[in-house]
């Protein structure tokens, strides 16, 4: 599969006008920094809070932003007119992906300032950050891919919260008494909020390591799930 | 390009087709919405051929400047926006952006994609439908000289818009898939030379409509057509139906001013208004009823309407 710099560029630059255009989508941008607001006085005392605004703000920024551009364009039949240019599925999807996530990280960012959020291993902070984008930009392609208009993909976030963020939430408060909810203690939600938990003081290589190597096997299973099934409803066009 | 055969009911709906294409050359379908749908979930070769099918739409918060670069650059040409805006006559609407663009002109808009294709053939499904009389004519003329590399394959359900841009035209119906004949038969023009003497005794066009026969003066009829074997009169934007032959009518008609402009059309020369040029092979007449009326006009009976008309 061939790739082009040109081509994606020129996608990434027509889905930022969009994007920056559509205002119902677009006002999505400031509800992570909302939620860093409400949460700025309680994040130092409330464990999880800060992986709690990072955990939401994926699903409703990254993984909703991804799903519009998608179904937007599956709406108005574009998508199959550029299939039938000389840019690739890998141009398509990398000139969307990357505009959602230089979108998430500049408000990431910003949230975690307004925080005040100080990580115990940077380095090991902007990795699990990286990656959890990756991984909802590849759930927010597979929500594109099953929603025929901007309204469905708007829907399609509420299973996605219910199974990404509801699900493990929940599953750790019932787990003491149910301890098959313990399984949950290894989704990628709860890996990222045992990592943000690290304090400064007296952590090993092996407690940061341990969620990043989750987190990291969840991007890459989820990522070529989204590849193989864009590829594959493609063709169903 | 070859179809295969579709079969419905244990019927045959859709017959083999083969087409000839050679490039410089644009052929029109005449057809239904069904057998327009099948004859393009035929063509599934993206390497081949570029579909433009009807419910296409566009990029509607893009201005149409940022629109025509995004096509150049996701398309890999070299051509310069500037130069392209003036070719495609949108210098006006550079900044306008699409959603707020008059639905004509979104639609050329969108048709511009067909530009842009790399494809050797380009299949249009119902390319004139939406557009208003300029839009048409520029969307025509870039067509034109889209079709001097490529093939061009127009479907469409109406013989006006396939007569704007067509060289060959067929119509495939529950019949079958037939050639149109849009040249003038010679056989009508023999009929008409046997009777020169106009009959001026009968003045009234009898019609029939739900049971009631109506009698029409010439001078009110706008123009008659025949479709599938009637005849058509239409006046005042209403038809009724006529028993006589297009033949008979215009050696009737011929001292009121009528003319037989198309092998199927025969229009009052009083109610023209503007003979329209699509191209040096294709032309309409316009008349002034009110309605927008626009009757074909056939390339041979051109010079006879000039000579007619003292032009």
């Amino acid at each position: 599969m061939s790739f082009s710099l040109k081509r994606t560029r020129a996608i990434f630059v027509k889905d930022y006008k969009e994007f920056s255009r559509n205002y119902a989508v677009s006002i999505m941008l400031i509800f992570p920094i909302i939620f860093a607001l409400l949460f700025r006085g309680a994040g130092q005392l409330l464990p999880g809070a800060v992986g709690f605004v990072f955990n939401a703000s994926f699903v409703i920024l990254t993984c909703f932003a991804q799903a519009c551009l998608i179904a937007e364009e599956k709406e108005r039949n574009t998508l199959r007119s550029l299939m039938m240019t000389p840019a690739t599925t890998m141009d398509v999807l990398i000139g969307k992906s990357s505009l959602v996530f230089v979108m998430s990280a500049v408000v990431l960012a910003i949230s975690t300032y307004i925080l005040g959020y100080e990580p115990a291993s940077i380095w090991a902070f902007v990795a699990a950050t990286i990656l959890s984008i990756i991984l909802y930009t590849a759930v927010g392609t597979i929500c594109g891919l099953y929603s025929k208009t901007l309204l469905d993909a708007s829907l399609s976030i509420i299973p996605v919260a219910i199974v990404f963020t509801g699900g493990p939430y929940g599953g750790m408060l019932l787990a003491d008494d149910f301890p098959i909810f313990k399984v949950l203690e290894y989704t990628s939600t709860i890996q990222l909020v045992r990592l943000l938990d690290i304090r400064n003081a007296g952590f090993t290589m092996g407690d940061l390591l341990k969620p990043l190597l989750i987190i990291l096997s969840w991007t890459v299973v989820l990522t070529i799930i989204s590849v193989a099934l864009y590829q594959r409803r493609l063709k169903d066009e | 390009m070859q179809f295969q055969p579709v079969y419905y009911d244990g019927e045959l709906f859709l017959p083999k087709i083969e087409l000839n294409m050679t490039s410089n050359q644009s052929i029109g379908i005449i057809t239904d919405l069904k057998r327009k749908q099948l004859l393009m979930n035929q063509l599934v070769n993206h390497s081949e051929y570029y579909l433009f099918r009807a419910g296409q739409s566009e990029y509607m918060r893009l201005t149409v400047e940022e629109l025509i670069t995004f096509l150049i650059k996701v398309t890999e040409r070299n051509e310069r926006v500037a130069s392209l805006m003036d070719y495609f006559a949108l210098k006006e609407e550079r900044k306008v952006k699409i959603k707020d663009l008059s639905s004509s002109k979104r639609m050329y808009v969108t048709l511009l994609r067909v530009f842009f294709a790399h494809q050797p053939t380009l299949v249009l499904e119902e390319p004139y439908f939406y557009l208003e009389e300029e839009d048409r004519r520029h969307f025509k003329r870039i067509l034109d000289d889209v079709s001097r590399e490529k093939q061009v394959l127009i479907l469409t359900s109406n013989l006006e818009d396939a007569m704007i841009s067509c060289d060959t035209i067929y119509r495939l119906n529950e019949l079958g898939f037939h050639p149109l004949d849009i040249r003038d038969s010679e056989e009508d023009k023999q009929e008409v030379q046997e009777q020169d003497q106009a009959n001026i005794t009968l003045q009234k066009i009898s019609t029939k409509r739900n049971d009631k026969v109506i009698l029409f003066d010439p001078p009110e009829v706008d123009y008659i057509e025949s479709i599938e074997g009637s005849i058509l009169v239409h006046v005042g934007g209403e038809n009724y139906v006529c028993a006589l032959t297009l033949t008979e009518l215009e050696q009737r008609l011929l001292n009121f001013g009528f003319f037989r402009c198309h092998r199927s059309y025969i229009v009052n020369l009083q109610k023209v208004r503007e003979i329209i040029t699509w191209t040096k092979n294709s032309y309409s007449l316009r008349l002034n009823t009110g309605k927008n009326t626009v009757v074909p006009l056939s390339r041979a009976k051109l010079q006879e309407l000039k000579a007619l008309l003292n032009i």
